[in-house]
């Protein structure tokens, strides 16, 4: 009512520039945090299966980078988004912003950092020897459906939090479960049995990860079908959400201030 | 005539408060508020602590909902005055001062073609371009203050904030708070100084426990409060 949708544009838009040059400041290695942390965990995840436990397959560096680093923009955005609104109670306190702008704000600011590691991703795959195939430009669909899927995640658990404080011990939870559950580190064709596959793929993690694997690795076009239905069943999230947040917009200023 | 900048009708506003995970605590902090501000005036509220005037302002700047009643805003932007708003120590004084700005509601390009104004009254100089996290407690309320003073709204909502640092700059500050108030701007003004009030104010709304005790000239009004105040403490004594 009082900032028009371009001034609130404006304003998110400034803030985001802002906030990474914030969080770049906080650290000494600054922006360099943005490689090395999604790097320093994919190294670690690669010294216990593939030294320790031995169980790399020649490629498993970056079948590991395939599955690590789309689950940890997922994992980050939606734990930080969940948190959104309760750190923005400053803000929320003081001017009539739509409540939608501090989970949107970590999603777009995550989002950004995520186009860095995965132009990164991307020269690192090609330098390991595996070709670079045209198709490849068809990860860019599958990156949109996880943004998507990001999205509609990050609105949804930002406008429980504040209502359940318990809720981030869930989410904390839910994030290992995901990890365990989404083949980062295991291959489910390998490990599952074929019945019950289908219901593993029936994760929208898991999904992305087999369609990151399948473009990059397999040098396939990913399964147009799994994306529609995931974009299909995040859409209509992201609108359930957003109507939402409109009709309890003012409720959450008093929620975080009692 | 004056036209309406905005009505309030028969507002109330209750919190609650968790006690355990099935019972709940309810303080009702506006009750049955009705009352207009005209275009152009400024209205001063008054009362004690705890009597609803930062959640009338809450209220009159869309920030919280109401349980019952309505507002009606007749205007297209309200602000709340507030000072350090959105500020990020890590960042410069001059990048706080631009978002700062634009979340009190001014265009990007309006908040940079004020800066250099923002800049000069803050007495900031070089010290803009540093984090504000080196910042005194002194400098980041100047710099607050300034963007504050220069940001305009067709409905000014003020809490307290009428002067800010020392000395030489506060008197600066609250003559140039002063001036901005007495212009053509409508202007929602809570302030424990009833001198200030009565300087300032065409009008003056009296909240006691969440409701409208007196609304009026301060003329009138501000006598009764002060009467109020008097017996309160004598009856404290």
């Amino acid at each position: 009512m009082f900032i028009s949708n371009r001034h609130l544009i404006e304003v998110f838009h400034t803030k985001l520039i802002l906030n990474l040059k914030a969080e770049a400041a906080q650290t000494y290695l600054s922006y360099a945090w943005w490689l090395l942390e999604p790097a320093l965990m994919v190294a670690v995840l690669y010294l216990v299966f593939a030294i320790f436990l031995a169980r790399g397959t020649p490629d498993f560096v970056v079948f590991l980078v395939c599955g690590k680093i789309p689950f940890l923009w997922f994992s980050k955005s939606v734990t930080n988004a969940s948190r959104s609104i309760i750190a923005g109670r400053g803000l929320i306190n003081q001017v009539s912003i739509p409540k939608t702008f501090f989970p949107m704000l970590v999603v777009f600011q995550d989002a950004f950092k995520q186009v860095i590691v995965f132009i990164f991703m991307f020269v690192f795959i090609i330098a390991y020897g595996i070709d670079f195939s045209w198709v490849w430009l068809s990860v860019g669909f599958v990156i949109l459906t996880q943004f998507l899927l990001i999205s509609a995640a990050a609105l949804f658990v930002a406008a429980i939090t504040p209502f359940l404080p318990d809720f981030r011990y869930l989410i904390s939870t839910t994030m290992m479960a995901l990890m365990l559950g989404s083949g980062i580190f295991y291959s489910y064709k390998e490990v599952l049995l074929p019945e019950h596959q289908q219901l593993f793929l029936m994760n929208p993690i898991a999904n992305l990860i087999k369609n990151y694997r399948q473009v990059l690795m397999d040098g396939m076009l990913p399964d147009w079908s799994a994306l529609g239905a995931i974009c299909a069943a995040s859409i209509t999230l992201i609108v359930i959400m957003t109507v939402y947040y409109k009709k309890t917009d003012t409720v959450y200023a008093r929620l975080i201030a009692q | 005539m004056t036209s309406a900048a905005m009505e309030l009708r028969n507002v109330s506003v209750r919190y609650v408060s968790r006690k355990s995970f099935f019972r709940h605590d309810y303080f009702t902090a506006l009750e049955n508020v009705s009352f207009t501000i005209r275009r152009g005036e400024t209205l001063g509220v008054i009362g004690t602590n705890g009597c609803g005037k930062s959640t009338l302002l809450r209220v009159l700047s869309n920030i919280y909902g109401v349980d019952e009643g309505e507002v009606i805003w007749h205007c297209r932007q309200v602000s709340l005055l507030s000072l350090s708003l959105g500020f990020d120590p890590e960042l410069s004084g001059r990048d706080n001062a631009l978002i700062s700005g634009m979340l009190l509601g001014g265009r990007k390009k309006d908040v940079l073609a004020r800066l250099d104004d923002i800049i000069e009254f803050s007495e900031l100089d070089d010290f803009i371009d540093k984090p504000i996290k080196t910042y005194s407690s002194g400098m980041r309320a100047r710099l607050g203050f300034s963007v504050a003073l220069n940001m305009q709204s067709e409905l000014l909502l003020i809490d307290e904030v009428m002067g800010v640092g020392d000395g030489k700059f506060k008197q600066k500050a609250q003559a140039a708070m002063i001036d901005k108030i007495s212009s053509k701007q409508t202007v929602v003004l809570v302030s424990h100084s009833t001198a200030q009030i009565e300087a300032l104010c065409d009008r003056v709304l009296w909240l006691d426990a969440g409701q409208v005790k007196m609304l009026g000239d301060s003329a009138t009004v501000l006598p009764a409060y002060n009467r109020f105040i008097g017996q309160g403490q004598v009856k404290k004594v």
